[in-house]
C-alpha cells in the first residue's frame, strides 16, 4: 500500500475517533485488518427520517491511490433506498465517484453518507425500483424503509402488517429476504409479489 | 529627543563602577560591559572582543566571556546618524580624555580595549574627535612594554586604533573636508580587516573601517560618509530580509496539507515546499497538489478546483513558504511568471516552432536576437479536426507543473532545463490538456 494512504487513513483514524460525531453516536470507524486498507465504517440514521434508530454497518476499501481516488464504500446493513442498492448495498453518491476530492476524509464521506438518508437523490438512482416508489408513493416508501430499518438495523419501529404478509410468503418455503424484497418492490401487494415470485 | 540619544551611549563611569548620578544618570547602566575598574581575569576577558562572534560565529552566543559588539542594542545602532550630527558638541567627549588620563595608567590593557569597545559601540560617534589635543596620551600611542597580550588579535585591533583616528588626523592635516573630497581621495577599506583580522594592522596599506554595529564586521569607512550609509542601509536590507525569512518560517512550521494532512516543514526536505494555489487560501504541499490536479480518472473541473473548496485555480505557484497575506502573495505569483518569463518555451523554440499556448504562454517567445515575437492569442480548439483533437487535451498550466519544478532549483540551471525539456519533447501530449479561459 502505498504509504500516503496508510499515513493518512492513520491519521484520519485517530481524527475520527475524536470527532464530536463520535461522541454523539452519529459515525464510528473500526479497522478490519492492520494495513489500514480496509475498515467498517457505521453511520445512526438520521433523525425525522424513517431512517431514524437504526445503526448501518459500512465496507470502506481505501485504494492505494488514496487520497487521490475515493475509497470504495458500500453498505453492510440492506437498507431501502433509492440511492442504495437494495442487493449489493452499492451507493450512488457523486462524492465517491466523479465528484471526490484528496481534502475528503472517512469522517466527511460517513457524514455525507448520513446527509444522503436524510436527503435522497431519486433522479440519480441506484436502484430505480425504490427510486420509482419514492417518486409515486412517498408513503408507501416511507414505511417500506422504516421496516427495512427496523428488521436490519435495529430500528424501533415495528409494521405488523408488513411482518404478517412476509409469513405468509415464508409459509410457502420463500426466503425471509427474498420475500421482503418482492413485497417492497410491489408496495407490499401480496398476489404481486406471489405472482412474481413464482412465475 | 533632546536627551534621548544618551540613553543610549553607555555610560563610561558607570561602566567602571563610579558613577556618581546613579539612578539620574543621562547615560546608559547596563551591566554588561565590565562594570568594575578591577584588573581580574574575569574583568578583562569581558572586555575583550569575541573574535569568533565578529567572524559571525561564536557557538556560545550570549555565554561567551568575550564581548559581542555586535550585541548592541539596536537603539544605539538607530542612533549612529544622530550620534554623529551631535557628537562634537555632546558632554561625552569632553569627559573622554578624563577617563583616559585617569585610567591609562594603572589597568592599561583592559583601559585600551574598554576605550576600544566602547568605540566600536558607538561607532560614529564621534567621541575622540574633539579630544585631539589629547589622543596621542591614548593608550595606543603609549608603548605597551612586553605585554604579551598585544600579540593576539587584540593587539591587531589596538594598532587598528590609529587607523580608526585617521579621520580626524585626516581633517586636520590634509583636506578640510573629507567627506567631500573626491572619491579618488579615499583608501580603500581592507578586505582583510573587514573579513575578521589583518595582519598589517596599523601598517596596512589599506583603510581599516570601523565596526559596523549591525553585521559586526570593519565594513565601515571612517572618511566616506556615502559609504558608510550605503554599507548600513545595505545591513538594514539585509536583516529586514532576515526577519521576513524568519516571519515566513514561522508561518509556514505548522501548516499542514490538506491532502496528505502532514505538517509541510516536516516532511522529507525534498518534498517541503508549499503549492500556492492563486484563487483560494488552503493549504497543500506541492507534491500533494500536483498529483491532485494530475489525476486522470477525474473531469478538468474537478482537478483544478481546490481539494477543499472547489474554486477553480488555473495554476500552482511552488514556494518554499506560506504566505498569508494577499500582498504576499501577489509578489509570489508574480515572481514567479517572472522567473518563467525569461526562459525560452520549448514550443516556440526561438521562432523555429509553435507554441500551442499562443499569448498565454508563460515562458519566453522570443527570436534568437532578442526580439520578442508576438504570437498571437492559443490556437483555438476544433474538434471536428484530428490533429487539433491531441492540442485539445494540453492544458498550459498543467504543462508549467511540470517544468515548474526545476524553476525551484535555481534559474541559472537553465542548462538543465534544456536538456530536460528536450528530453521531453517526445512525451505524450494527450497527458496535457490545452487551457483556454
Amino acid at each position: 500500500m502505498a504509504n500516503i494512504a496508510a499515513q493518512r487513513i492513520k491519521r484520519e483514524f485517530k481524527e475520527v475517533i475524536k470527532s464530536e460525531e463520535v461522541a454523539k453516536c452519529a459515525i464510528k470507524v473500526e479497522l478490519v485488518n492492520d494495513n489500514y486498507t480496509e475498515l467498517k465504517g457505521e453511520i445512526a440514521g438520521p433523525p425525522e427520517t424513517p431512517y431514524e434508530g437504526g445503526t448501518f454497518v459500512l465496507e470502506i476499501k481505501v485504494p492505494e491511490t488514496y487520497p487521490f481516488n475515493p475509497p470504495k464504500v458500500r453498505f453492510i446493513t440492506k437498507i431501502w433506498h433509492p440511492n442504495i442498492s437494495s442487493v449489493t448495498g452499492a451507493i450512488c453518491l457523486d462524492i465517491l465517484k466523479d465528484q471526490w476530492a484528496a481534502a475528503m476524509t472517512l469522517r466527511t464521506v460517513l457524514l455525507s453518507l448520513q446527509a444522503l438518508l436524510a436527503a435522497a437523490e431519486p433522479d440519480d438512482p441506484q436502484d430505480a425500483v425504490v427510486a420509482k416508489q419514492f417518486k409515486e408513493n412517498q408513503d408507501m416508501f416511507r414505511q417500506t424503509a422504516r421496516h427495512w430499518t427496523f428488521i436490519y438495523a435495529g430500528g424501533p419501529h415495528k409494521n405488523s402488517d408488513f411482518d404478517l404478509k412476509i409469513r405468509r410468503l415464508t409459509d410457502m418455503g420463500i426466503e425471509d429476504h427474498q420475500a421482503r424484497v418482492a413485497l417492497s418492490s410491489y408496495n407490499w401487494d401480496l398476489e404481486r409479489a406471489t405472482e412474481q415470485l413464482f412465475s | 529627543m533632546a536627551e534621548g540619544w544618551t540613553q543610549n551611549v553607555r555610560c563610561r563611569y558607570y561602566a567602571n563602577g563610579m558613577c556618581r548620578e546613579g539612578e539620574a544618570c543621562r547615560y546608559l547602566h547596563q551591566e554588561h560591559a565590565g562594570s568594575s575598574l578591577g584588573t581580574s581575569l574575569r574583568t578583562d576577558l569581558s572586555e575583550i572582543r569575541c573574535r569568533f562572534y565578529q567572524r559571525g560565529s561564536c557557538v556560545y552566543g550570549s555565554r561567551c566571556r568575550f564581548v559581542h559588539a555586535g550585541e548592541v542594542s539596536a537603539s544605539s545602532t538607530n542612533n549612529v546618524s544622530q550620534n554623529t550630527s551631535m557628537a562634537s558638541s555632546s558632554t561625552t567627549l569632553k569627559n573622554s580624555p578624563t577617563h583616559i588620563n585617569k585610567n591609562g595608567q594603572g589597568a592599561r590593557y583592559s583601559q585600551k580595549t574598554s576605550v576600544l569597545k566602547k568605540q566600536g559601540i558607538s561607532s560614529d560617534s564621534g567621541i575622540w574627535e574633539d579630544s585631539d589635543e589629547n589622543w596621542v596620551n591614548a593608550p595606543e600611542f603609549v608603548p605597551a612594554g612586553k605585554d604579551n597580550i598585544l600579540k593576539t588579535a587584540e593587539h591587531v585591533h589596538l594598532k587598528s586604533y590609529a587607523e580608526v583616528l585617521n579621520p580626524v588626523a585626516g581633517k586636520r592635516v590634509s583636506s578640510p573636508q573629507p567627506n567631500l573630497s573626491s572619491s579618488s581621495n579615499k583608501k580603500k577599506l581592507c578586505p582583510f580587516k573587514e573579513a575578521g583580522e589583518c595582519k598589517f594592522g596599523s601598517q596596512c596599506v589599506y583603510v581599516h573601517g570601523d565596526t559596523c554595529d549591525l553585521c559586526g564586521h570593519a565594513s565601515l569607512h571612517p572618511q566616506d560618509k556615502e559609504q558608510r550609509k550605503k554599507h548600513i542601509n545595505e545591513c538594514i536590507k539585509q536583516h529586514e530580509q532576515a526577519m521576513e525569512l524568519s516571519f515566513a518560517v514561522a508561518r509556514s512550521k505548522d501548516k499542514t496539507c490538506g491532502v496528505c494532512f502532514e505538517v509541510v516543514m516536516e516532511k522529507s526536505p525534498r518534498e517541503q515546499r508549499f503549492g500556492i494555489l492563486p484563487n483560494c487560501n488552503h493549504c497543500f504541499c506541492l507534491t500533494c497538489i500536483r498529483k491532485w490536479r494530475q489525476a486522470k480518472q477525474f473531469e478538468n473541473k474537478i482537478i483544478r478546483a481546490c481539494p477543499e473548496c472547489r474554486v477553480t485555480s488555473d495554476f500552482v505557484c511552488p514556494s518554499m513558504y506560506w504566505v498569508d497575506t494577499k500582498e504576499e502573495k501577489e509578489k509570489l505569483i508574480k515572481d514567479y511568471k517572472g522567473a518563467l518569463s525569461v526562459k525560452d518555451c520549448k514550443y516556440f523554440k526561438s521562432g523555429r516552432g509553435k507554441c500551442p499556448f499562443g499569448n498565454k504562454c508563460f515562458y519566453l517567445h522570443a527570436y534568437p536576437d532578442g526580439t520578442k515575437a508576438d504570437v498571437g492569442p492559443p490556437v483555438r480548439q476544433r474538434r471536428h479536426s484530428a490533429d487539433i483533437d491531441v492540442l485539445q487535451q494540453v492544458i498550459l498550466w498543467d504543462f508549467l507543473d511540470e517544468r515548474e519544478n526545476r524553476w525551484l532549483y535555481g534559474i541559472d540551471e537553465l542548462d538543465d532545463l534544456v536538456a530536460f525539456f528536450s528530453d521531453s519533447d517526445d512525451s505524450d501530449w494527450s497527458d496535457y490538456e490545452l487551457f483556454f479561459d
